[in-house]
């Protein structure tokens, strides 16, 4: 509630800055609770094997084990797992922003016969899980000839993890198409009087005006693709293409109940999301809340 | 391309008006949607009607594998276990983060600080976090067993004990899922004009019948979004099955997309996943038609 209507409540002064008190120590305490597997997971990460099984558990060890981290670095080519996590990262995220602003941009901005039932099928596939058509997709995919794969096809490779995203998407069409709407037409009407086609007006109005909800959409294709798990385990066969996902799934497998090093791998993989999460918390709440105001 | 001919003059193109434009824009949408997505639906039932394991060409059994379905255990229990998942986390993740929604909305300093350790959550990856969670959750030493050890409680096995598994995954799943749905209605929060509050203080409402006859019914929309986008993403639940369930999932936590990932991409049975699959859309298809058919009754737009 807004500090307007506060100041009008019926509450006398005295009991609303306790109660505002107890509020935000209860916000705090909350907030506390919510890190905790967070925090447990870097005290963890710098323990030894002995004082992982303390009781009672400590959250700062006795004598921090940085030695963990080079360990957990060394038993899989986690390297090569960052690697390939952000190139298909950086991948999607441009496939996503071609191909979804052009198809926003017609949705918004073009009147063409079938443009309603078009869009309607495209929301359609927002509401449908990917996993439905996991099958048919492989099936595909199983089926296009790869010159450098040892099957021949595209299985084993990181292609099928990456091309798709040039083929537009439901939700980055959708959350361009309601941001391009806010775009007066009169701007590419006047553009148009002037002599620009299409491809003119998009280039040069609607992707410089479209910049926030673009960012947004880069922000949410990167954070969906770096945490991808289903679609690497399925198309990557050799342990050098995994990304950090697959990689951690692996780690996970091979180094049960090592607790430290598990976590200092969960640690790394997480930290690229945290520090962008951080350094873009705008473009990620105004993404969540715009689709979600108008959705 | 700098021609002074207005558009309009190519009407009668392939979509009518500036349709050979909108086909260009829409050219990778379209393909996208024929072979990846829309088109596949249909595939995915065609494939459903054989036996299939791509070594040998598919053999058409008509219904078989929906009536084999039906008698299988395994698959019975994901369909319980998934459907127990969504009626559970997803009214549980809606009430704790509406709470926490109205708390946070306040205007005070640090409270974005707050704000993002509630979201942290929601941006890392679910297979790291499932790691973290296995580790609170481990018989041994795990964090949770220590707390409870400390007052005085036994320890139990979470991930093991058929009873505690899934309602383990579940707070893990609703823990991670709170920021998403608190930025949704902070949003929501800030849109409701103060006059509206201000007016019905003048009128002498007091904070519950404020919250009751103001905030509520101007959130139900929020509340509408965040309650199709928790619905959608329950039936998707893989990962920290995967991740919590190691090295396979027993009965107790098997999941419908966990079950068509077995069949299809271990025991290469593609008909049998296909037809899997074909029931878990039309399940979420049945789900989400009576969710938006019950939006008339509860949720209010201005």
């Amino acid at each position: 509630m807004s500090t307007s209507t506060a100041t009008r409540s019926p509450w006398p002064r005295r009991f609303r800055t306790t109660r505002r008190a107890i509020l935000i120590g209860l916000l705090v305490a909350g907030g506390l609770l919510m890190m905790v597997p967070f925090l447990w997971m870097i005290s963890t990460s710098l323990k030894t094997r002995a004082e992982v099984f303390a009781v009672p558990p400590t959250l700062f060890p006795a004598r921090p084990r940085f030695e963990n981290y080079a360990e957990m670095w060394d038993a899989l080519p986690f390297a090569g797992f960052f690697v390939n996590s952000v190139k298909l990262a950086l991948l999607n995220t441009v496939g996503q922003l071609i191909s979804c602003s052009m198809a926003a941009y017609a949705f918004a901005a073009l009147r063409f016969r079938f443009r309603g039932p078009l869009f309607g099928l495209l929301l359609v596939t927002l509401i449908i899980p990917f996993q439905v058509v996991l099958v048919p997709n492989f099936v595909l995919y199983r089926l296009l000839p790869h010159p450098l794969s040892t099957s021949g096809n595209w299985i084993g490779t990181q292609e099928p993890l990456w091309v798709g995203a040039f083929l537009g998407g439901a939700f980055g069409t959708f959350l361009l198409r309601q941001f391009f709407l806010s775009i007066p037409r009169e701007l590419g009407d006047a553009a148009r009087v002037d002599g620009a086609n299409p491809w003119q007006i998009y280039r040069s109005i609607y992707l410089p005006l479209g910049k926030p909800a673009l960012a947004t959409l880069a922000i949410f294709t990167f954070m969906w693709s770096w945490n991808d798990f289903i679609n690497p385990i399925i198309y990557l066969r050799d342990v050098e293409s995994f990304t950090l996902t697959a990689g951690l799934s692996l780690f996970q497998g091979q180094y049960v109940g090592k607790w430290p090093l598990l976590m200092a791998g969960a640690l790394v993989s997480v930290i690229p999301m945290i520090i962008l999460f951080v350094v873009a918390q705008r473009q990620f709440v105004r993404g969540i809340a715009m689709t979600g105001i108008k959705g | 391309m700098t021609s002074l001919r207005r558009p309009a003059a190519r009407r009668g193109g392939p979509l009518g008006g500036e349709g050979r434009w909108a086909l260009l824009f829409l050219a990778p949408t379209i393909l996208g949607l024929t072979v990846l997505s829309a088109g596949p639906i249909l595939a995915t039932l065609g494939i459903s009607l054989t036996k299939w394991d791509l070594l040998r060409p598919p053999q058409f059994v008509g219904f078989d594998n929906f009536v084999q379905l039906a008698h299988d255990d395994r698959f019975l229990k994901a369909l319980r276990n998934t459907i127990f998942y969504t009626v559970v986390s997803v009214p549980l993740g809606l009430t704790v983060s509406l709470g926490l929604a109205l708390a946070l909305n306040q205007t005070i300093r640090g409270i974005a600080w707050i704000r993002t350790a509630y979201f942290l959550p929601v941006v890392t990856s679910t297979i790291a976090i499932a790691l973290v969670w296995q580790w609170i959750y481990a018989p041994d030493a795990g964090l949770l067993n220590q707390v409870l050890g400390l007052v005085g409680i036994p320890g139990r096995k979470w991930l093991i004990d058929p009873t505690l598994a899934m309602p383990s995954i579940v707070i893990m799943s609703v823990w991670q899922g709170l920021g998403t749905n608190i930025i949704i209605f902070l949003a929501g929060l800030q849109a409701i004009p103060s006059e509206l509050l201000d007016a019905a203080s003048v009128d002498g409402a007091g904070r519950w019948a404020r919250f009751r006859n103001v905030v509520l019914p101007l959130l139900t929309p929020s509340m509408f979004f965040t309650g199709v986008l928790s619905l959608i993403g329950s039936f998707q639940v893989f990962d920290q099955i995967y991740v919590l369930s190691r090295p396979r999932p027993t009965d107790a936590t098997i999941t419908v997309v966990y079950f068509i990932y077995e069949n299809g991409f271990k025991f290469f049975k593609m008909g049998y996943a296909s037809a899997a699959s074909w029931i878990l859309f039309i399940i979420v298809a049945v789900f989400t038609a009576v969710y938006f058919r019950s939006q008339g009754r509860w949720v209010h737009y201005q």
